[in-house]
Formats: structure tokens, C-alpha cells, sequence
């Protein structure tokens, strides 16, 4: 059995009489890779910006490696090992490949006033450090984009775009990794490429937990050891795949009920 | 190092560049100055038309080292040129001054995104400092730059709260109301001078008193020329220094606070603390330009800070190219030789800035010398 890293219990967010997150309780196992599956505008993004600190969340708690995490801004979110990218892609477009992947490590940089600007040489030293630290993450998903790390990342095609946010994501080497819908905007083909890409990442890092949100159902069948179904910001279930698929509740959430004789 | 051809090829650009900006400089009728500057933007409009001008640009930025100590020696010519000429030296000493200030607006507006339209009044604020440290006390002339910047800094921290607490146009709106406030608390200030404002005692630097002319090397010089020496090295300080933040962590840090504060947040930057970092560090930048400005002109009063020398500062930076330091320099030179050339024009100067910004926005939004993609390295791209 392995250690519980994530867990929520009645995690509620309401936008005024809208009532996305409607006690939520879910919980994450270290290792895992959990699919965030429900239909559109069930609370699926809702629930990771209430997690990484955007919103605030109106009742319910989250805990995440033993502590409680409920409502604690972005950056202690981060600080303690969740990282996440976006649903539309957040990257600085106008700064390059390797300063996108950088941000994504400001725990670990001195941010003082003296080894920036003072000790020049010192810092020149980390940099080319992190430079050979940002290719060796880049040549794990696609080697061509090392030539091009001080290039800016508006002239990346969107899988590259995409796979620099899952760089950006794991330099920091987070426990917990939210994965927004990554195939938005991508082929069938190219959200194939980047699913077995984060699973060959995944193979090297054992200890990295995963939640995938994701529409393609043949993507989460692949990936995912565990789902979790969402509607009306209710969980409609959690469990294997099959067992998900299977459940009536979910095919009525996506494909409408069956209309019986007597209503007919 | 660089080859022999990049070498020559950046020696010839700077020499030219150099002789027109002298003869500009020289030009005395209004005709000629005209020709002059349409000759010049006319080069310009071909270079960037026929690709010449990125090729130039990349030039520079293979050569980084090489051309910066080709400006310092160009000015350092230029200065020595017009070495007996007081109106020029002090013209070429204001843009140093004025190029110093803009790049504390790049701190805050190019690198971490915060507004400030109340320049001038941090600009004013180092210079009053300067005039009352000096009239009061008998601390060393040199020590008033830093004080300048220190009191600039610290009066800028009382509109962080609001600045912080707002956002958009509402944090651009508070500073416009300080600049308004800054002005009125200065014309009716009795200590300050009110209308009249304050005068300041010359420079004095080493022992040295900076309103007498002087003689290097068996010329006799304008005093102007120490003025301009001591700007300049302002300027050059300034620029090592912002270059330094914008190649740095702090510099990718207030990049990423400006372009999305949301995904920052999410990746453990601290947005608050930029924001402050950004905002105090540019009005210590503008506070120190301002105190050098005042013992310039010794004489000071509120109408040297007003609002439009504020939007005078965010059009050169928007001019020059917002985050682009070279930018910064050369749009400022433009926007200051200009009106005090084109005599003609003074009138209506502001009419001309707002038409060239609009132009800019138009046909090249990123400016005349726009920000390239960060490098780490200090000496050029590796």
C-alpha cells in the first residue's frame, strides 16, 4: 500500500451562486498517475487553481505531505511540490526556451542582490550549471530544441511549447504534478507522442505523482492507474479505468440518460 | 575576442555614427539641422527597409564588449570636440542625466511591468534633496547623489501600498495623482523655495570647484566638462547596473511578474516583492539622476518636474524600445537634442513626442532599438 501524498476532504468553491467544487474528497497516492476526467465545466481546472493557491477556497481542507495546505497562496503551494501547467499555455512567449524552463526553478536560485549583481563570475558559473541542468531536461522530451535554448519560445510549434511547460514543471523537481488538458490545441498524433513522453519521464522519476486532466478517453485509458470522475463539480466516482467506463453514473454524465418507456 | 573584421566593421559604424551625432551637435541653422536629422531618419527608415539594420544589430551583439568601448570613446571624443562650447556640454550632459532616469523607469515599467507616471517627481525629489543637503549641511557634495536616490527611494515606498493594492490603469492613475500632489506640496513649500524654488552651491568634487573653466592637456575647457565627465560616469555606472539585473535571476524573476503574475505565483515568485524590488531600485536610479541634475543646472523650481517630464520618460522608453538599454540611450539623445535644437519647435514639442510614440506604435511597437532575448553572459553571446 503506498503513502497517501494528496488528499481533500469536502472541498467546496463557490463564484458567487455558482457552486463549481461541491465537496470534493479525493484522495492520491504517492506514485500514482490519477486521470481528472467529467465534461465541460464540471470543476476539473477549478480544482487545480483551488489547490495551487489562485482561488481560495469557500470550505473544505487540502492536505498535501502531511500538511495542510488549505488556502495557502501560490507560492507556498509550489514551495511545498506541487507544480502545474495550464490549460492555455502560460508561457513567457517573448523570453527564451531556457529562461521559460528557469522560472520554473526559483526555488533553488540565490535571489540576492549580491551573488546577482555583485559576484558576476560566481553567478556566471551556476548559470552555465543550469544551462547543462535545462538540455539535459530537454533532450529527455525532444533533443532538436537544444540548439534553439536561447531562442524565444514563440517560434515553438505548440507540442514544443508544451513540452517546454513540463520542463518548467519538473525542474524544480515537484512531488505532485498537475498536468492541465496538455492535448489542447495538439493532433492526435502529437498528443500521443507527449503522453509517451511523460511516461518514459515518469519510468525515470518513480516517485513522481501525477493528475491528468484530460478529454481524449483512449489517453487516459493508456496513462492513468487510477480515475476520478467529476460533474457539477460533484465526484461522480473514482477507480480503475475499466471500473469508471463501466459505471453507469459516467455514461449518463457524458451521454445523457436512456429515456424509459414510461417517460415516452 | 573579436576578429580583425568585426574589429574594423565596428570601429567604421561607431566613427560614423559619432560624426553625424558631432555635426548635428554643431549645426547651428535651423535649415541645416533639418537636413541633418531628415538625412538621419532617412538612413535609418533604409537600413531597417533593406535588412541592414538587423544585420547591424547583430553585429553589435556579436561585438558587445568591443562596441561598448567604442561609445565610451566616442562621447569621451565628442565631449573633447566641443570642449569650449557650454551650451552643447550641457546638452550632451542632460542626456546623460535624462538617459539615467529613463533607465530607472526601465526598471520598473520594462522589467517587472509597474507604471510609473510620477518620473519627474522622483526625479525633482532627488534634486530637492541635493539643494537642501547642500544650502543645510556641509556633507560632501558627492554624498548628496546617493542621498538623492535614498530619499527618492524612500518617498516611493509610501505609494507602494496603493500601487501594489491596484492594478492597470488604477496603479497608473495613483502615480498620476503623486506626480499632481508632488507639484502643488512643491509650489506652495516655503522651506522649499515654493515657485521660486532653490539654488544650489557648484560641485565640488576632490577639492575641485566644478563652476570654474579648467585646462587639460593646454586647452582651456568649458567647466561644463567636468560636469559632463562626472554624468557620464553616472550613466555608465547605471547601465552596468540595470544590464546586470536584467542578466541576472532578479531580472528573470520581474520578467516573469510582468508577463503573467498568475503562472509566476505558481512557480514560487514572489510578485509582491519584485514589484517592491522594481519600484525601489528604479526611483533610487531616478532620485540620483535628479540630484546630479540640480547641481547642473544649479537653480532649481517645481516647473523643471512636471507631469509632462513624467510622460516625457515613458515616451523615450517607448521610443528607444521598453527593457532595451542601448534603446533607452540613443532615444533620449533624440528626444532631447531635438526641441533644443529646432527652436522652431519648442512650442510644440509635446506634439511632436506624442507623434513620433503613435508612429513608433504603429510601424515598430517594440521601438527603435528593441530588447533582445537574454543572455547570461556579460561580455556577449557565447
Amino acid at each position: 500500500m503506498n503513502r497517501v501524498l494528496f488528499s481533500c476532504e469536502g472541498l467546496t468553491m463557490k463564484f458567487g451562486g455558482l457552486t463549481a467544487l461541491n465537496k470534493l474528497d479525493l484522495s492520491i497516492d504517492e506514485g500514482d498517475i490519477l486521470g481528472l476526467v467529467g465534461p465541460n465545466g464540471s470543476g476539473k481546472t477549478t480544482f487545480f487553481n483551488v489547490v495551487t493557491g489562485i482561488y481560495r477556497p469557500t470550505e473544505g481542507r487540502v492536505f498535501f505531505d502531511g500538511k495542510d495546505i488549505t488556502g495557502a497562496s501560490s507560492q507556498t503551494v509550489f514551495e511545498a511540490g506541487i507544480a502545474r501547467t495550464f490549460q492555455r499555455s502560460r508561457l513567457c512567449l517573448e523570453l527564451s526556451i531556457f529562461d521559460n524552463i528557469m522560472i520554473g526553478n526559483f526555488k533553488r536560485h540565490d535571489l540576492g542582490f549580491v551573488s546577482n549583481i555583485l559576484r558576476r563570475k560566481a553567478f556566471q558559473k551556476t548559470c552555465e550549471e543550469e544551462i547543462e541542468k535545462a538540455i539535459e531536461l530537454i533532450r529527455l522530451l525532444n533533443p532538436e530544441l537544444v540548439g534553439s535554448i536561447h531562442k524565444p519560445v514563440s517560434d515553438l510549434s505548440m507540442i514544443d511549447r508544451r513540452r517546454i511547460e513540463i520542463c518548467r514543471a519538473l525542474i524544480g523537481k515537484p512531488k505532485l504534478l498537475f498536468l492541465d488538458e496538455p492535448s489542447a490545441g495538439m493532433t492526435h498524433d502529437e498528443t500521443n507522442q507527449l503522453m509517451d513522453e511523460i511516461l518514459a519521464m515518469k519510468s525515470d522519476e518513480r516517485q513522481l505523482t501525477i493528475v491528468l486532466i484530460e478529454h481524449e478517453m483512449g489517453i487516459i485509458g493508456k496513462v492513468t492507474t487510477r480515475c476520478a470522475v467529476l460533474n457539477f463539480g460533484e465526484k461522480l466516482c473514482d477507480g480503475t479505468y475499466q471500473s469508471i467506463v463501466e459505471n453507469p453514473l459516467v455514461q449518463e454524465a457524458y451521454l445523457g440518460r436512456e429515456v424509459t418507456e414510461d417517460e415516452v | 575576442m573579436p576578429n580583425s573584421r568585426d574589429f574594423l566593421r565596428c570601429s567604421a559604424l561607431a566613427a560614423l555614427l559619432f560624426i553625424y551625432i558631432g555635426f548635428l551637435l554643431g549645426a547651428e541653422e535651423e535649415l541645416s539641422i533639418a537636413a541633418y536629422l531628415l538625412c538621419g531618419i532617412g538612413v535609418i527608415i533604409a537600413l531597417v527597409l533593406f535588412d541592414v539594420f538587423s544585420a547591424i544589430e547583430r553585429l553589435v551583439q556579436a561585438n558587445e564588449t568591443l562596441w561598448q568601448v567604442l561609445m565610451l570613446a566616442g562621447t569621451l571624443a565628442l565631449i573633447a570636440v566641443f570642449h569650449q562650447d557650454h551650451y552643447t556640454l550641457f546638452l550632451i550632459g542632460t542626456i546623460f542625466i535624462y538617459s539615467v532616469a529613463v533607465l530607472g523607469i526601465n526598471v520598473q515599467l520594462g522589467y517587472a511591468g509597474v507604471i510609473n507616471f510620477s518620473g519627474a517627481s522622483f526625479f525633482g525629489i532627488g534634486g530637492y534633496t541635493a539643494a537642501v543637503f547642500l544650502q543645510n549641511t556641509s556633507i560632501p557634495t558627492s554624498l548628496t547623489l546617493p542621498l538623492g536616490g535614498l530619499f527618492a527611494a524612500v518617498i516611493g515606498s509610501l505609494l507602494l501600498l496603493p500601487v501594489l493594492r491596484t492594478s492597470g490603469h488604477y496603479s497608473a492613475l495613483v502615480t498620476m495623482a503623486f506626480a499632481l500632489l508632488m507639484k502643488v506640496f512643491l509650489e506652495v513649500s516655503e522651506w522649499l523655495g515654493g515657485p521660486q524654488g532653490l539654488s544650489l552651491p557648484p560641485l565640488e568634487f576632490m577639492g575641485g570647484n566644478f563652476t570654474e573653466d579648467i585646462v587639460i592637456m593646454g586647452k582651456e575647457c568649458s567647466f561644463y566638462v567636468k560636469y559632463d565627465i562626472v554624468c557620464l560616469a553616472l550613466l555608465v555606472l547605471t547601465f552596468v547596473f540595470v544590464r546586470r539585473i536584467e542578466r541576472s535571476w532578479m531580472g528573470l524573476a520581474m520578467d516573469a511578474v510582468r508577463i503573467d503574475e498568475t503562472a509566476a505565483a505558481c512557480f514560487g515568485v514572489n510578485v509582491t516583492r519584485w514589484k517592491i524590488a522594481a519600484f525601489t531600485m528604479g526611483n533610487f536610479v531616478i532620485g540620483m539622476a535628479g540630484a546630479l541634475y540640480a547641481m547642473m543646472l544649479s537653480y532649481i523650481n517645481p516647473s523643471n518636474f512636471t507631469f509632462s517630464d513624467s510622460l516625457l520618460f515613458l515616451s523615450i522608453l517607448l521610443l528607444g524600445g521598453i527593457g532595451s538599454i542601448w534603446g533607452v540611450i540613443a532615444a533620449t539623445a533624440f528626444m532631447v537634442v531635438i526641441p533644443e535644437k529646432f527652436q522652431v519647435v519648442q512650442e510644440y514639442r509635446y506634439l511632436i513626442y506624442s507623434a513620433m510614440v503613435l508612429a513608433m506604435i504603429l510601424f515598430r511597437p517594440s521601438g527603435l532599438l528593441p530588447r533582445k532575448p537574454r543572455s547570461y553572459a556579460t561580455g556577449g553571446r557565447s
